[in-house]
């Protein structure tokens, strides 16, 4: 398993990146809703709808249950939460100092220069 | 810019490998990662630590010390290891056990530093070994026991951004 090139991870953010699924991740953080609900306020066809939550779903962000002719959806926060503790702060920490090596580099080779070389 | 970014990895079930490039010889590099007084400027503690003990002696049996106080107490966290392998700008081994003020042990691996350079462009990898899996999976899963607050005040950020 690659970490930062983590399949799931990678579904999560593509899921959130689109306007309409965090429009319908909003409406489902208030309770299980059909697709005709959440396809109604985005004006949107039941495919169009209906596409959007297979991405959601492919992310594990959402749950669908066909039920008769309905389509039930409802939210599963834990990707988001697996998201963010499991990899970002590992990887915030580490990035974080990283970069403050950076500086730290230039600066060394900002001392150095007079003495090796002038441009 | 990708190949500059950090890369991690977990190639086996014990393992965290870490690559970065920075755009410095790496004699600098090694420098930036073995003199105390460099580490002192990048070795960024979580918020609210401070770094009281910083002791890198890069040979063959040297030991690496190093000790974070916060308000709770001081040492909060203490890191000691030693050196086991040097080659000069090369390749550094060393033992780490991170442990608490009440003894217990955070973490305890090996770990292994590489430096390549091409052009004045250095590549670090870092691999850590650790004793279980569940002891790797515990360090990425809570960023080092670091600012694990802030993952979750991100995370706070992103559900209300979505809801």
């Amino acid at each position: 398993m690659v970490v930062d090139r983590s399949p799931r991870l990678d579904r999560v953010f593509h899921a959130l990146a689109h306007p309409a699924r965090r429009a319908i991740v909003r409406q489902l953080s208030v309770g299980e809703r059909t697709l005709t609900e959440l396809a109604s306020p985005l004006k949107m066809t039941f495919p169009a709808a209906s596409k959007h939550v297979r991405v959601l779903e492919a992310a594990k962000l959402v749950r669908r249950r066909i039920a008769g002719r309905e389509h039930r959806c409802s939210l599963r926060a834990s990707p988001l939460k697996d998201a963010m503790q499991w990899t970002e702060q590992f990887r915030r920490h580490w990035e974080a100092s990283f970069a403050a090596l950076d500086t730290l580099l230039e600066e060394m080779k900002a001392q150095e220069q007079p003495r090796s070389r002038r441009d | 810019m990708n190949q500059k970014g950090l890369q991690i990895s977990t190639p086996t079930d014990t393992t965290i490998v870490l690559t970065r490039t920075f755009q410095a010889p790496r004699r600098l590099v090694w420098e930036a990662m073995t003199n105390p007084q460099r580490m002192r400027r990048w070795m960024l503690p979580p918020p609210g630590w401070t770094l009281t003990v910083c002791v890198c002696e890069a040979r063959v049996g040297g030991a690496l010390s190093l000790a974070w106080k916060n308000d709770e107490a001081d040492p909060f966290m203490t890191l000691q290891g030693v050196f086991t392998e040097v080659v000069p700008h090369e390749r550094l081994v060393h033992t780490e056990t991170m442990q608490l003020a009440s003894g217990e042990v955070v973490s305890s691996l090996v770990e292994t530093h590489a430096f390549a350079e091409q052009g004045g462009i250095t590549t670090m990898r870092i691999t850590q070994v650790y004793e279980s899996k569940e002891a790797r999976d515990g360090a990425l899963a809570s960023g080092m026991d670091q600012g694990v607050e802030a993952g979750f005040q991100q995370l706070e950020a992103l559900l209300a951004e979505v809801a």
